[in-house]
Formats: C-alpha cells, structure tokens, sequence
C-alpha cells in the first residue's frame, strides 16, 4: 500500500479546517499551569533510595585507590559504586567517533573536572551527599592538556594513552573546484573567528529512578528522557541485557534543547539498584553537576574562512577550517554538532564550491554535548562574517551582498555544494519583507545620524537555513549507523467514538501533544476534547525517535496522517458492507463516512468503530473488530552518503531573515539591542502560536549565546562558570521582542507542507547580532571576532583601537 | 546531624506540622515532606526563580530557606491558585492564552511572583512587570509571552465580575 499524505491542509477530509494551521490553545497546558505535570522529581517510589555522585575535583589525574568503605559505614547508605563495578558490569560508553570514551565510573585515570568517580545510595539525598564527604579518593595529578591549539599538535601529552595523539577525527571534504575557483576570484577574504563554548541548560536538570529487578533481570527507568527509546537501546547494549527486558519510560520535562544528558546517571543509579537488591534509585542532577559535569556544553571553536569573490559580489567559494574541541570524551553525540553544518554549509546562497576543513580534538574539559541547532549557528555567524567583510570590501550593502548571492526561488529544489538538498524556499521574499518592516533606508539614515553625533550604532541583516527533519545519514562520516528514523503513533477509536493516540515521547515544552490532537480532531471531524494523547513506554510504543534535530513536527505528522488513512481504510469497509456498497464508493468527510453518489447515507466514524466492536455480526469478513491502526513515518529518499560525505539528509529547509540594530557603547562594552524584525519561512505552520513561540524562545538563547554565556576554563582545566552567578542566562530585562512576519512557502516532500522548525532563531541570532555589532565598530577600525561578544571583550577591543 | 525540630506552618490554607532536620530546606520540605511538587528547583542556589513561593504575603525563593524558618508563616503556593474546586486563576488562564509558557517548568515560579506583583501593583506598566520579572529564569519561551501573560492576567483581575 503506498500513502499519498496530504499535501496541504485542504487535502484533509473536512470541508474547511477548524482546527489545524489556528493557534489553538495546548492541551498541556492546564496541568502544567496547576503544577500537577509529573515530572521526575515529583516521582516517589515504594523503598526508592536516593543517589549522589562524587565528581573529580582535577581535570587530569591518575586514580591511585578509592576507599569506600567509611562512606559504606554510614548509618542510611544502602550501595556504593565504583568504576571497578562499571568495569565488571557494563561496556565502555558508546563514543562517535569511536573509542574515545571510558566507563561511566572513572577507572584508571580522570579525563575532567567533574568526572564520575564514585556514588552512593542512601535513604535520603541529604545523606547520600553527607557520605560522599566519607569518600577517600587518592589521586595523582597530570598536567591537563586545555588548550585545544596544543592538544592538537603533534607530541603533545594525551587525554587518551591508547591513542597515538588527541584527534579523535580528521578530515577534509571538498567540494567543487575549490581551489581553482580561489586562484581565479577577483578577491579572496580570509579571518579567524572564536566561538566559546556554550549550552543548552533546560531549567529542569536530568533525574531518572532506576529499578534493576534481579530475580528476571529487567531494566525500568523512569526519566526526563529526550529519547527515551533511544536510551533504551543504548543501555541494553551497555549491559549486555536482551533489549526487551529494558523498559524506558519518559516523564514530562522542563526542556531539552538537546542537552539533557543523562546517560551517566542513569547508568550509575541502575548499577546502584543492582547493588541495593533492586530498589529504585533516584538521582536528581543538580545544577552545578549540570553545569559541570552534564549535557551543558558544546561548541568550543576556532575557525578559519575563506571566501572567493567576483567584483559583482558573487561569493564562488567557501573554505572553512574548523578546530572544535571536544572535551575528553566523544560521548553524548556532540560531535555530531560538527558535521551537522554540512547540511547547511553554504547558507542561503547558490555557491558553487566549498571546503570543510574538520578537526575534533580531546582536552581535559567536560565532553560537548549537542545543543539546539546541533552546530550551525557557529558556522552561520563565521559565514556571515565573511559575507560582511566582503561587501564592505566590495562597497555593497550587506542586503545587497546576499540578494546576489540568494539561491533563486525558481531553483528549488536545490542541491548545495556539500550535497543535502534543500525542498523550497523564498529568500528573497523574505529579505524583502524584513526591509520593508524595518524601514532599511531610514534606519540606515538614524545610523547615519547616530553616527554624526559619535554614537556606535550598527545594523546586522542576516539570511540563514535550519536544516529541518533530521536524520542520521548525515552523521555516517563519524560512525552514527542507519538511515531513516521511523517515528510511529498508535491512533485507536474506542466504543464510544473516543480518539486515544499513543506516541513515545514525553512533554518537553514544543506542544506536540496538541498538534498531534489537531490533526487527529481535524482528520475525523471531532471536537479538541474527544482526542487524547498519551505516553507509551519503549516496549510498547510504535517505533519512535522523539523530539531533536528540528524533526517531530513534521515525523508526528506523516504518523498521524498515515494512521488516520489505516484507520479510515477498515471504517470504509465497514461502511460499505452497512450501505451495501463498494469500499471504493464510501469516503470521509467531515466525520462521516458517505457513500459518495448518496450523501444521505453516511455513518459516523464514532459509530463505524463502535459497531467493529460489539456487532461481529455486521463486520466485513476481511475486517478485524479493532478500530486501530499503527503508522510510523519516515523521511523518503535517503541513502547513504558519497565518498565526499555528500547526501540528502535534512528533508527541510526553513529559512529566517534578521534585521537588527544595536548600540554599542565603548566606555562600558555594552550592547544594547535598539531594533529587530524577523520574517519567518518554514512551511506551513500545524499551530501557529507554538512556531511563534519557538522562534521567540531560540532569539532568547541566541541573545545569551552572543552577549552573555561562556564557559569558562582556566589553564589548569578547573571551570570558573559553574553556577547561574557566572553562567549568565538572559533573563527578561536582555531579549528584545522582535517584531515577527511569517511567510509560507510549503515544503513539497512533507505531509501538509510543514517544515522543521524547533531550532529556530538560534540559527540566525547569533550571526546577525555580531554583523551588527561590528557595522557599530566600523568606524572605530576594529572587528569583534570572538562570541560571545562579552562587555569585557568589547571593550578591551575597543580599548585597544583608540589606545 | 542536629536534632530534629517541630515545625507549623500554613500552605494555600491547610495547617501542618512537620518534623525536620535544621539543615532542610523549604523547598525539600513542601515537596518532599508535604507531597506539594508544584514548586520546582531549577538551581538550589537562588538565581532562577522556579522554587518562588508566597510567604507571608511575600515572594522568596524556597531553595535558600530553610524549612526551620517557616515556624509559624503562612505560604501559598502554585497548589494554591486555582480554586479547591478546580476553577483556574485569572494568571493561569492568562498563561494558557498568552501562551506565557512551553515546559512550564518554570510557571509556578513565575505565577507566584506575578500574582504578588498584582496584588500590589493592579494595573503594572510594562517596566514594573519587567522588573517584577528580572530575577527569575525561563529558557524556553523569551518571555514575550511572559509578559503578555501578565498585561493579560492583570486586565481579567480589574475587569469587574460578570
Ligand atoms: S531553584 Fe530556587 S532560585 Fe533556582
Ligand atoms: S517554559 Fe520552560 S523554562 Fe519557562
């Protein structure tokens, strides 16, 4: 059977949509707003004991003993673990690259401040931390290698002694007539550029309850999991346990962002369950522990770019060279945040050639973890940079500059330089819309002016890509395995007509939960109420992924699309055998299933499934009384890579334009964001209020990523940022409210024409905030090449121009 | 370990008694010891806002108290809000509609210092809710929506009954 989705909304069974495309209210909302919401840490289990976990205190040292026994001794303790248990019990974590990873429990040496060494079960958490103070840990420190310039170099001293150097992966694609096409530009720019680390920090931390039942050896673990299915096969892999007798079930969560983590712990307390005869074990991360030893930091980068110009300001190619620091370990697909940029490497623009120049390198800080936008929002800012510094160059304006680079609408679908292919899109459109909301001239003219009276005021206009639909062909040049990410819902219609859909991913804050109920309330003609999602666990939830990669939307969609169609096909028959009529001669609409030459005739989808279920009597012999039907999507059409790690992997490509202005003021280094319009591509919206909501949400994080977080490590590998004083989150008095346009140009390869958008503005923010930012700083002969864009760091620059 | 005290104190209107550790803090001891988990802990050292509850009247971050202070003070918290018969509060419908939230995990927090600010600020301008605001975290929604909430909320308290 071969489904034809929808390809718009008017493609639905309805005669005019009532539910899907409107900003409807979420039906998560109620219990979130009551703080009835389950999540983990509300989670209390009969004889759960409570976990803490002892971090290394050096960012490189050899472990000499470890002495648990005082800790043991302390009245309330029920279990320690040690790395010893780790190495008896499980596999070395699962690394991408391969091999550059240890036990979730040091062993031999510690790799990071923050490390696992050791842990503790206890009647309370206050307990479990007071015994940690009992744990005598001997250690004997190595000179920690932080500097990812000298971990690169030859002879330098190891993170890892198996290995011949600290380079956990190499290598240079190029695509095109690179080099030719530099020797024959009419200019060619080159800078370096410093992205500091940053990260996710959800306001919940990761916290799991473990249960390793003994007597069957079974797993259960209840947690804030972004992938709960995902984590499941990894732990059965972990320890050599047959898959089905691990059980994951996903609990609500205060975000993800793609840096929840987790793994450690929920290794850790499910060794502890062992070791407390299998009661639950619970472990709540606290922020510090997030902060420093969780999933909170990724993209530490030195960058070097290229790019060849032609006198008319067309860009012909692009060379990126890329120093990302990994941290000590591979763990936790962070690297992944490397290669992703492959997908969008070119940005919005048609050029031809390019080179990606790729290096990871391991140093003695926290492994990096994946984050929102999964990379390219380093990449776009550097890409961006060069597009200013070259139509400066070139005497273009910087809209200018791209408009004559922008793939034309008429191209799509267009396959980049580094091979993903992008669906549709209207760049353009876009850019013209933005203009027009801003005023470009007559803010160009205040600036002017602001200029005339010594102010520093700049102005940023910024195109970028989000790679949408994630999958993982794209992370094959670093060992990820298979293509395709099924994700599946189970749509059943009870006997009083009621709609249950059942997925395998919890809340985490983008609203799919309602989408999934407007599209079901939509497709059979219900009311919101009628409709209700639920939760399955890994055993018996339809395949399924989750939220990341800016993917769910569009996945859950083509499920439930492709689930209502299974459905509809049963109830049709069961229609037609009523109306004594073919199945071909019954359809959908509005709720009821007609026979299409007599409208009279019609039966409610409520009453077709009630009659599969209690009249066996009236049921077409090729018919099963179960009203259900499962359906799991996946993106067509993708393969394997070419030599040059070349694919189609992200099915959509979303696309933003950014305007801003900003006033940099040198006495202080501040930035103050005076302006900033957004126009918004991506598709159809399901629900317009939450892809606003998202857009909003990533410009606050791409705020915090330009002016305000960094982690900070100082040379003997100990992290100065650990708290929420020194780790700065913008708060509300640091986002502006851009005023936002949306435009639509619908995907052609995705049900209902909708495109990944869950990353969102944080793709863009950055790139547009530091093009603004330095259009401040022309006058002044300097440029700020290093994100974030600190008041320190500005004003040291600025100081150091007129000094 | 010091020896454990008797404490009483008043949640959303219920008298209770507790029996705690002088080193527990307010927030381990509404969630853990009194079973009410709507606060959430986002930090446990003071900086995000998501353990905000009212005391006495007055919002304080629950993580950097200690339950031993809370002898004798009367608390509400998000348990609180909504009438024991289930209607929603004007901050909470507010939210719902503004969309002033998307993991929620920090809405507790934040509806706690709103519903102070409204109290004595009914009608706030835009830079009194900013400021009422500027010391809690939310990460996922770029506060807009926020502060749409609490322009909304504020206009549902002054309209008079229908
Ligand atoms: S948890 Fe109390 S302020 Fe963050
Ligand atoms: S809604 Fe997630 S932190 Fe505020």
């Amino acid at each position: 059977m071969t489904f034809e989705f929808p390809k718009s909304l008017d493609d639905l069974p309805i005669s005019s949509p009532k539910w899907v495309g409107k900003p409807v209210n979420r039906v998560e909302d109620p219990q979130l707003v009551t703080g009835k919401t389950e999540f983990i840490d509300n989670i209390t289990l009969p004889g759960m004991v409570h976990c803490a976990i002892l971090h290394s205190p050096h960012a490189h040292a050899r472990i000499k003993s470890i002495d648990m026994s005082r800790a043991a001794a302390l009245l309330g303790v029920v279990a320690t673990l040690t790395g010893e248990d780790a190495e008896r019990w499980s596999r070395p974590m699962y690394t991408t690259p391969q091999g550059w990873g240890g036990y979730v429990l040091a062993t031999d040496k510690v790799r990071f401040v923050g490390e696992p060494v050791a842990a503790v079960a206890a009647t309370s958490r206050y307990i479990a931390e007071d015994a940690l103070e009992l744990i005598d840990v001997e250690y004997e420190p190595i000179d920690p290698i932080v500097d990812a310039f000298s971990a690169a170099q030859p002879g330098s001293p190891k993170v890892f002694e198996e290995h011949d150097d600290n380079i956990m992966y190499q290598r240079v694609f190029t695509w095109g007539e690179v080099d030719e096409s530099f020797q024959k530009a009419d200019h060619v720019y080159k800078e370096s550029f410093r992205w500091n680390r940053v990260g996710a920090n959800p306001l919940e931390t990761f916290g799991v309850i473990s249960e390793w039942d003994l007597v069957d050896d079974t797993l259960t673990c209840r947690g804030a999991f972004q992938t709960a299915s995902f984590m499941a096969m990894g732990r059965a892999a972990t320890f050599r346990l047959p898959s089905n007798k691990v059980r994951f079930i996903a609990q609500p969560h205060g975000g993800s962002f793609g840096g929840k983590g987790g793994g450690r712990g929920t290794d850790i307390t499910l060794m502890l369950s062992r070791k407390a005869a299998g009661r639950p074990v619970k472990w709540i991360e606290d922020r510090m522990e997030y902060l420093s030893s969780g999933g909170s930091q990724a993209w530490d980068r030195h960058y070097e770019a290229s790019i060849a110009v032609n006198d008319d300001g067309t860009v012909t190619a692009l060379r990126v060279k890329l120093l990302d620091d990994m941290g000590a370990t591979a763990e936790g697909f962070g690297a992944t945040g490397a290669v992703k940029p492959m997908a969008s490497f070119t940005g919005c623009y048609a050029i031809p050639n390019a080179e990606y120049d790729l290096t990871l390198v391991a140093t003695n800080k926290l492994p990096a973890s994946p984050y929102r936008g999964m990379g390219p929002p380093p990449h776009n800012f550097v890409l961006e940079q060069m597009m200013d510094i070259a139509a400066r160059d070139l005497g273009l304006d910087p809209a200018e500059m791209r408009r004559r680079n922008f793939i034309p609408a008429d191209q799509f679908p267009y396959i980049i330089a580094s091979g993903n292919e992008y669906d549709s899109g209207e760049y353009e459109a876009a850019l013209d819309k933005v203009l027009e909301m801003a005023g470009y001239e007559q803010l160009r003219r205040e600036q002017e002016e602001a200029r005339a009276q010594g102010r520093h005021v700049g102005i940023g206009v910024v195109s970028t890509i989000e790679p949408g639909v994630f999958d993982w062909n794209a992370y094959t040049v670093i060992g990820t395995q298979g293509i395709g990410i099924p994700e599946g819902v189970t749509v059943a219609i009870d006997t009083m007509g009621k709609i249950t859909a059942r997925v395998g991913f919890a809340l985490e804050g983008q609203g799919q939960y309602t989408v999934v109920t407007q599209l079901l309330a939509e497709y059979f003609g219900v009311e919101l109420e009628d409709v209700r999602v639920v939760l399955a666990d890994n055993l018996s939830a339809p395949p399924n992924f989750g939220p990341g990669g800016s993917r769910l939307g569009v996945a859950i969609t083509g499920a439930v699309l492709g689930a209502a169609q299974r459905l509809t096909e049963k109830l049709t028959k069961v229609a037609a055998k009523l109306f004594e009529v073919q199945p071909e001669d019954v359809e959908l609409l509005d709720g009821m299933l007609r026979v299409k030459s007599v409208p009279e005739s019609q039966l409610s989808v409520a009453n077709a499934a009630a009659i599969m279920l209690n009249r066996s009597d009236m049921l077409p012999p090729d018919v099963d009384p179960s009203p259900q039907a499962t359906f799991a999507w996946t993106a067509p059409g993708r393969v394997e890579p070419d030599e040059q790690g070349r694919v189609k992997s992200y099915l959509t490509a979303a696309n933003a334009c950014h305007l801003v202005m900003v006033e940099v003021d040198p006495d202080t280094g501040q930035v103050e964001i005076l302006k900033y319009y957004i126009a918004d591509d991506c598709g159809t919206r399901l629900n317009p209020a939450n892809v606003e909501g998202m857009v909003q949400g990533a410009v606050a994080q791409g705020v915090g990523a330009t002016l305000l977080e960094e982690y900070v490590y100082d040379d003997d590998g100990q992290l100065l940022t650990a708290s929420f004083m020194d780790y700065l989150l913008p708060t509300i008095h640091e986002v502006p409210f851009p005023e936002k346009a949306a435009l639509v140009t619908p995907s052609p390869f995705t049900p209902l024409g909708a495109k990944g958008a869950g990353e969102s503005a944080i793709h863009t923010t950055p790139a547009a905030i530091m093009c603004a930012i330095n259009d401040a700083l022309l006058p002044l002969g300097v440029r700020a090449k290093e994100v974030p864009a600190s008041p320190n760091r500005l004003w040291k620059l600025i100081q150091g121009a007129s000094g | 370990m010091a020896a454990k005290r008797d404490i009483r104190l008043t949640v959303n209107g219920v008298a209770y008694e507790a029996t705690v550790e002088p080193r527990m803090t307010l927030v381990d001891m509404l969630r853990g010891e009194l079973g009410l988990t709507g606060t959430h802990v986002g930090c446990e050292h003071g900086v995000c806002g998501a353990c905000t509850v009212l005391m006495d009247g007055r919002a304080v971050r629950s993580c950097i108290m200690l339950a031993v202070q809370a002898d004798g003070a009367d608390f509400m918290t998000i348990e609180g809000l909504a009438s024991r018969e289930g209607e929603l509060h004007p901050i909470q419908q507010a939210f719902i509609e503004e969309r002033g939230l998307q993991c929620g995990f920090c809405t507790p927090g934040f509806m706690m210092s709103i519903l102070e600010l409204l109290q004595e600020t009914p009608d706030p301008t835009d830079d009194e809710i900013k400021d009422a605001l500027g010391g809690a975290i939310c990460r996922c929604t770029g506060y807009e929506s926020i502060l749409k909430s609490v322009r909304s909320a504020a206009k549902k308290l002054l309209a008079p009954a229908s």
